[in-house]
């Protein structure tokens, strides 16, 4: 119990340093919300309308006293307006994230719908065509820029076959076929990367497995090559696989902003940078708290499962 | 499941079929528009930008306005005249809010206390504070006393800062109720707004439309690729690097102007900046087809006297080239000043807008060649402009338009008696100046008008409060199918959401 304990402290520790870092962050960076949104499209902003919107924001009180006011808010799960148009944070993001999400997700299907079963196929003949092969394009599709392969995808498919539309999102419900094939390039561009991570990672972990004693014991028991790799090799390399998919992923939270850009698709990261841009302040502190909950919050899960499974955890 | 030969052929062949939902964007009486951002704000006195403007001009109009061709025209107003006594008087015509409600003459006064108000954060609060008096003697006329004459009123009121809304319906934050050819329906912040069509819109026959979706696009290839791909009707900042693409695709169309331009402003408190002389030994060292060249593919005209359009009544073709590329020049100004060894500095742009670094660049590259070092700062835009506004600086790149095609309009970039901002210098207060732009606003004889301004360029070649630079060319591309609109002349091309009324598709 104590363990658990500790371990939510932690998580909550965490949560608020991150809060209070980006809080001074995003206000030691020059630039000031109230005179960019009065100067759009390059006109001069009148500063008595400056001093104005200050009052209106909040902006002119001190540091201290909108740091307590922002915790204070924070503590009770109001993420706060924009300072832009005064919508709620919370809703914004509550529309964003499941795009985003969903995005990760299609690309993690990919990744592992086509990397798994590459490594394991590069990995049965080491040095094999299919191997060289394997190993040529893993190794492109990690050196080559996810923008790159973004503006490539849309030149071919959109404007030059005109198969697809070039970018842009449908919701599920108003029109499910245009929603998958508008998610469908920018997934691919995503996944093009994190397949061949692990395509890659899969082809170590089972070349690595398949060397170990137990292999060997049941290749001598004469259990069907198939059957060894399936449930003995596979099943002890993905452990590695999995955890760089998993770290692969959450890094992809908030970093999905390149391809969102190339495909005007409005998921998260595209709010995150948007709202810096503009200094929209509760908007950033808004979009990263809820990132790094949800990285806080993943890892505590993964911790606390640890100690289920691992009774030596719990008294480490 | 295994993939055979056999298969991936067939999946091949049934490739073409996956062709429905491209081309769907242009279906007749419906538009898409592919916009530059999203409005950071639907405020209605504020200046959000040019996508902001755009999107205003779908909902709102003001008391006048702009034909396709820059002319101005009434718009809630039927027709204005100055009164005897000097005061302007508007004449109300018969315009209904979206709300119903008929738009009368108390609507356009409270609409005018607004934004003139104490607390207002509207754009033209301190111009609009050049009226002394209101009145509304009947419903339909409002008549309007300025302080000191102002031969410019009738610009003032047609801008897109100045819509008339509905009495009551904005705290200047809220859209507000106004009388514009669409009625926003539907919207998600930073995707897309979607308007359609009012139909008790004061002129008879518009909009022609039924409805108009527009969908921002932040990133200009992203834009491009739209129009190309089918995914929308018509692009607003078409970038300059893919303009020859589109005039060479016959599908679509490109119609640009010479409307915003790029200059220099200077810190008069950060020396040398200070000296008129730098200031024009800067101004002609600077080859500006090389900048139009590098900064906007050729799209453009170097800019060498004020920035005043050509074929205007205002322009004049020997001072408008006063600042013509001649180093002897520019190396006899610097001698003259003291600094015929050069000296260093640093250049204030931004790198978040190619435009402004790659001009930098330029000016960096020419005034190394008179022994001027320049040092680029290049903060992310958000940082250049409170850099700006501060006065935190030594000279810097700016892009802008003026606020229309009068002389009048460039008041807010060459005024030293106003407010420190980022698009005019700083600390640099040329009386003269000041005293010529309010001789202009005052006077309303055409010829009288143009000799002062004639002089205001004199002026300004003496004393250089800022440095033109390049004219670009300001972009709207569409696909054939679009037909009437109209990108507008010169300072106006962000108008021309204006004409969206007078488009129809297919």
């Amino acid at each position: 119990m104590s363990f658990i304990l500790k371990r939510v402290g932690a998580a909550i520790l965490m949560v608020w340093v991150v809060a209070s870092i980006v809080f001074l962050a995003i206000r030691l960076v020059p630039g000031d919300p109230a005179e960019l949104l009065l100067s759009q499209g390059g006109v001069a902003p009148d500063p008595a309308a400056v001093a104005e919107l200050h009052e209106r924001l909040g902006l002119d009180r001190s540091l201290p006293a909108q740091y307590l006011l922002d915790l204070g808010r924070l503590a009770t799960g109001d993420l706060g307006t924009s300072l832009q148009d005064e919508s709620s944070v919370a809703d914004e993001i509550a529309h964003r994230l499941p795009r985003t999400l969903e995005l990760i997700a299609a690309a993690a299907l990919f990744a592992v719908l086509v990397g798994i079963p590459g490594g394991l196929l590069a990995a049965m003949r080491p040095g094999g065509v299919l191997d060289r092969l394997g190993r040529l394009l893993s190794a492109l599709g990690l050196a080559v820029p996810v923008f790159v392969v973004g503006t490539l995808l849309v030149l071919v498919f959109a404007q030059t076959l005109r198969l697809v539309p070039a970018g842009g999102y449908v919701p599920l419900a108003q029109d499910p076929l245009k929603h998958f094939t508008l998610l469908a390039m920018p997934a691919l561009a995503i996944g093009l990367g994190l397949a061949s991570s692990v395509f890659r990672m899969t082809r170590a972990a089972v070349l690595d497995v398949s060397q170990r004693d137990f292999v060997r014991t049941a290749r001598a028991k004469g259990v069907a090559p198939a059957r060894i790799l399936i449930r003995h090799v596979l099943r002890n390399a993905l452990m590695p696989v999995i955890t760089v998919l998993a770290l692969n992923l959450g890094t992809l939270l908030g970093g999905t902003v390149l391809v969102e850009y190339v495909f005007n698709y409005p998921g998260l990261s595209g709010l995150l940078v948007d709202a810096v841009n503009a200094r929209d302040y509760p908007e950033v502190q808004g979009v990263v708290l809820v990132i790094s909950v949800l990285f806080v919050g993943l890892n505590l899960a993964v911790d606390l499962l640890y100690a289920v499974i691992d009774p030596r955890v719990r008294h480490a | 499941m295994e993939i055979s030969r056999r298969s991936l052929i067939a999946a091949g062949a049934a490739l073409p079929f996956l062709r429905l939902s491209a081309r769907a964007a242009t279906t007749a009486g419906n538009l898409v528009f592919g916009l530059s951002s999203y409005p950071p704000t639907f405020a209605p006195w504020a200046n959000g930008g040019t996508a902001a403007a755009t999107a205003k001009l779908m909902f709102h109009r003001g008391l006048l306005g702009y034909a396709a061709d820059g002319k101005l025209r009434g718009e809630l107003a039927e027709s204005w005249e100055r009164a005897e006594d000097g005061a302007w008087v508007f004449h109300l015509r018969d315009a209904v809010f979206h709300n119903g409600q008929p738009v009368t003459s108390a609507d356009v006064a409270w609409t005018l206390e607004q934004v003139a108000g104490e607390k207002s954060t509207a754009y033209l609060r301190g111009e609009c504070q050049r009226i002394a008096k209101i009145e509304t003697p009947d419903p339909k006329t409002v008549r309007l006393t300025t302080k000191e004459p102002m031969a410019t009123l009738p610009l003032l009121v047609a801008s897109y800062f100045l819509p008339i809304l509905a009495k009551g319906s904005s705290d200047g934050v809220t859209t507000g109720v106004g009388a514009g050819p669409f009625k926003i329906v539907g919207q998600e912040r930073g995707v897309s707004i979607d308007f359609e069509a009012f139909d008790k819109f004061y002129r008879p026959g518009e909009p022609k439309l039924k409805s108009v979706r527009m969908i921002a696009y932040a990133d200009e290839n992203a834009r491009v690729a739209a129009l190309q791909a089918g995914d929308v009707d018509l692009i607003e900042y078409v970038p300059w690097q893919s303009m020859a693409a589109i005039e060479a695709d016959p599908k679509l169309v490109l119609q640009t102007t010479e409307g915003p331009f790029m200059y220099l402003v200077f810190n008069a408190n950060a020396k040398p900046f200070g000296d008129a002389r730098v200031r024009r030994a800067i101004a002609h060292a600077i080859r500006r087809d090389e900048i139009v060249k590098a900064a906007f593919f050729g799209r453009g005209a170097g800019l060498e006297g004020l920035p005043v359009p050509e074929g205007t009544e205002f322009y004049d073709a020997k001072l408008a080239h006063g600042f013509a590329y001649d180093q002897a020049k520019a190396k006899s100004l610097l001698a003259e000043a003291g600094l015929a060894g050069g000296f260093s500095c640093k250049l204030l742009a931004t790198a978040q807008y190619g435009m402004h670094k790659d001009t930098a660049s330029v000016v960096q590259q020419h005034l190394g060649e008179i022994g001027i070092a320049v040092e680029l700062v290049l903060p992310d835009w958000a940082t250049r402009v409170s850099l700006g506004n501060k006065g935190q600086y030594e000279f810097a790149v700016q892009g802008s338009a003026s606020d229309s095609n009068d002389p009048d309009g460039l008041a807010s970039l060459l005024a030293g008696n106003l407010s420190p901002s980022y698009t005019r210098s700083f600390a640099l207060d040329i009386p003269q100046v000041d005293q010529l732009l309010a001789a202009g606003r005052a006077e309303f004889d055409p010829a009288m008008r143009r000799a002062i301004y004639a002089e205001l360029q004199s002026v300004y070649l003496d004393q250089a409060p800022l440095v033109g630079l390049a004219w670009r060319a300001q972009g709207y591309a569409m696909t054939k199918a679009v037909q009437g609109f109209h990108n507008m002349p010169g300072a106006l091309t962000f108008y021309s959401g204006t004409t969206f009324a007078e488009i129809s598709t297919g």
